[in-house]
């Protein structure tokens, strides 16, 4: 993607606060109307990051580019960009109305203008009949939708977003992400969204940017970093899964086997020709991706193995189990919640598709790293 | 626990407040309205000529004007002053920042009689201050800055500074820097930021500061003695002198009345201001 054509640039980056180094190197894109999340464990530079972006850290070295136009070193006033916060940030001696007007004000926006302005977004976020009150009479849900509306209002060329949601309630923020998504794409606003919840990153998202220490994990849509991660980090942050060790036992066309350590069994995988024979790997399969079959079905495919449950736990929408193979090793499965449960004990048979099977090279980086 | 039960834990607060302040204050009701005749003392009957005195005489009138007057520049004098220190104190990240703050209590450590000398050997006519400025050429001959409105106006400003800036950092600390940062976000120029956002939310610690340097100020005794002489007199001096070196407690127990009223009224109307204020941060 070329500068020009893309929203917001990001080009090596980079902060360090004493010895710790919060972002390293640190290079994005967003495309105009684009929802680009920031996904990663608390204290991995995500916030760092947003707050470079909006100018209130400066950075060490890098640059920022707003549609083509270098904003590191400008003021954080005349960036004309909007923030979210997680504490809602709300101006407690300010009405509703007056919170959103702010930014308006600031650009002297002429009285006729305004007032319609401010209306029209309160009732977008639908908060059209509260405008006359303080930010302390709203509950948390309203407060948030203030601080949206506030951000939104000015029509900033980049709205960024600080773990809006984390600050509500479960219930809560399932309603905010849907109504977060919806306004984002009436209003083809780029957004970036930093959170640590992998499930809202994977809702909300157009791409999914993971980040570690301070760097760039994998950038992807959701399926693909779900699917498809980069790396063992990428893999156990987003979703659960079950690691097994071992080595490249056959490498071509039809699929890659891996024969798994400490065991006869092995596993069959998707092609991988960037995989040489030999080579140590780490073999990643997601709780939802193996199936129960009935015992005694089909032995001898690949990808089928013969099981015990030694644990059930049913968890609503799910059955949680942990099976046991023939060689000792343990695995974790979540089943659709609405089959029959297995009782402990019982003797079935696991199966999984070769192309469920995501395998990463030992040592934990993946192929293509920036390291 | 039933509300009710939470009363007792005033109990000890209270009986102090009732021995320490309501009764000897309430004992000096009977004895402001009673004669005082020169070289006999105290006489039965009941006169309100101490009362009448103090509110027309324009001996009293001026040091009733000047104690407010101290009390009002002393104040403001310790915000002006106060508020960047308190700002920085409360914002600063450095590892200095509790060294710096216990340097701001540090005076408050020292004798109150040996801090208000010290500003005498620094406001004297050949004082420090006076050499200082002499040497710069900033003044002809000596200022006069003892015994007088500024030699008190210096002397109590840095007094009571700590308690003021104390009062603002907690206050300033209390304000989300989210905020600020939110109203920058929105395109307020720092200092916009500050005067819309940062100075209405600490108005609270303003005012709390602010009251309590007033009273402080209206009603220190040992500084306005030493700095202010015998002669240059506001109300705790008066008072003072009049109890004991005139032996006239009538006309001294209305004076206190009138001072202790004065404190009272503007704890009043300021917490009045302040739940107003406070209704709408």
């Amino acid at each position: 993607m070329s500068a020009a054509a893309s929203a917001l640039t990001v080009r090596r980056l980079r902060k360090s606060f004493g010895t710790v180094v919060a972002v390293d190197e640190v290079s994005l894109d967003a495309a105009p109307g684009e929802f680009l999340s920031l996904l990663g464990p608390s204290g991995c530079g995500k916030s760092t990051l947003l707050r470079m972006i909006a100018g209130l850290v400066e950075p060490d070295a890098g640059q920022v580019v707003l549609a083509g136009e270098d904003i590191t070193r400008l003021a954080v006033h005349r960036r004309n960009l909007g923030l979210v916060f997680q504490s809602y940030a709300l101006f407690p001696h300010m009405t509703v109305f007056e919170n959103v007007a702010f930014g308006l004000r600031r650009r002297s926006v002429p009285a006729a203008e305004l007032g319609p302005r401010v209306e029209r977004m309160l009732e977008l976020v639908r908060l059209g009949p509260l405008g006359a009150r303080h930010p302390r009479e709203l509950s948390g849900g309203q407060q948030q939708r203030v601080a949206l509306a506030r951000a939104l209002v000015t029509e900033p060329r980049v709205l960024l977003l600080d773990e809006p949601l984390s600050n509500l309630d479960a219930l809560l923020r399932d309603e905010m992400r849907v109504e977060l998504k919806r306004l984002q794409e009436r209003l083809r606003t780029t957004m970036i969204f930093v959170t640590h919840d992998q499930a809202e990153a994977l809702i909300l998202s157009d791409r999914v940017v993971v980040m570690e220490a301070g760097r760039v994990e994998q950038v992807g849509t959701p399926e693909e970093v779900y699917r498809r991660p980069a790396t063992a980090f990428v893999a156990r942050f987003l979703g659960r899964a079950n690691f097994l060790a071992g080595t490249v036992a056959e490498s071509g066309a039809s699929g890659t086997v891996v024969a798994l350590d400490g065991g006869g069994l092995s596993v069959v995988a998707g092609p991988r020709p960037d995989l040489v024979l030999g080579q140590s790997v780490r073999v990643a399969i997601r709780q939802e991706a193996i199936r129960l079959e009935p015992a005694g079905s089909e032995p001898g495919r690949p990808n089928h193995f013969a099981a015990t449950v030694v644990f059930h736990a049913f968890a609503g929408q799910a059955h949680h189990y942990v099976v046991q193979l023939a060689d000792g090793r343990e695995l974790e499965i979540a089943a659709p919640g609405a089959a029959r449960p297995l009782a402990r004990g019982a003797a079935t048979r696991i199966a999984w598709s070769p192309d469920d099977v995501i395998l990463l090279p030992a040592g934990g980086a993946g192929p293509g790293e920036p390291r | 626990m039933r509300a009710g039960h939470g009363w007792w834990l005033l109990a000890p607060a209270l009986l102090l407040l009732l021995v320490a302040f309501v009764v000897p204050v309430g004992m000096m009701v009977p004895t402001s309205v009673r004669p005082y005749v020169p070289l006999v003392g105290i006489t039965g009957g009941f006169t309100a000529r101490h009362y009448v005195k103090l509110l027309t005489d324009s001996y009293y009138l001026e040091i009733i004007g000047r104690t407010l007057a101290l009390g009002l520049t002393v104040t403001c004098s310790t915000l002006v002053v106060g508020y960047p220190l308190a700002f920085f104190l409360a914002r600063t990240r450095s590892r200095w920042r509790n060294w710096l703050t216990i340097l701001v209590v540090f005076p408050l450590m020292l004798n109150l009689v040996v801090r208000t000398f010290g500003w005498i050997a620094l406001l004297a006519q050949n004082g420090l201050v006076n050499q200082a400025l002499q040497a710069l050429g900033m003044v002809d001959g000596p200022v006069k800055l003892l015994f007088n409105f500024a030699g008190l106006l210096i002397g109590l400003t840095h007094i009571f500074l700590p308690f003021m800036v104390l009062v603002l950092i907690g206050a300033i600390q209390n304000i989300p820097r989210d905020v600020e940062d939110a109203a920058r976000v929105l395109g307020a120029s720092w200092g916009s930021a500050f005067l819309r956002i940062t100075l209405p939310l600490s108005a609270p610690g303003i005012l709390s500061g602010s009251i309590l340097v007033f009273v402080l100020t209206i009603s220190a005794l040992v500084t306005p003695r030493l700095l202010g002489g015998p002669t240059y007199q506001v109300m705790s001096t008066l008072i003072y002198d009049e109890f004991l070196q005139r032996l006239n407690w009538p006309a001294g127990s209305a004076q206190s009345l009138l001072l202790t009223g004065m404190v009272l009224a503007l704890i009043y109307f300021s917490s009045r201001l302040a739940r107003r204020t406070g209704a709408r941060a």
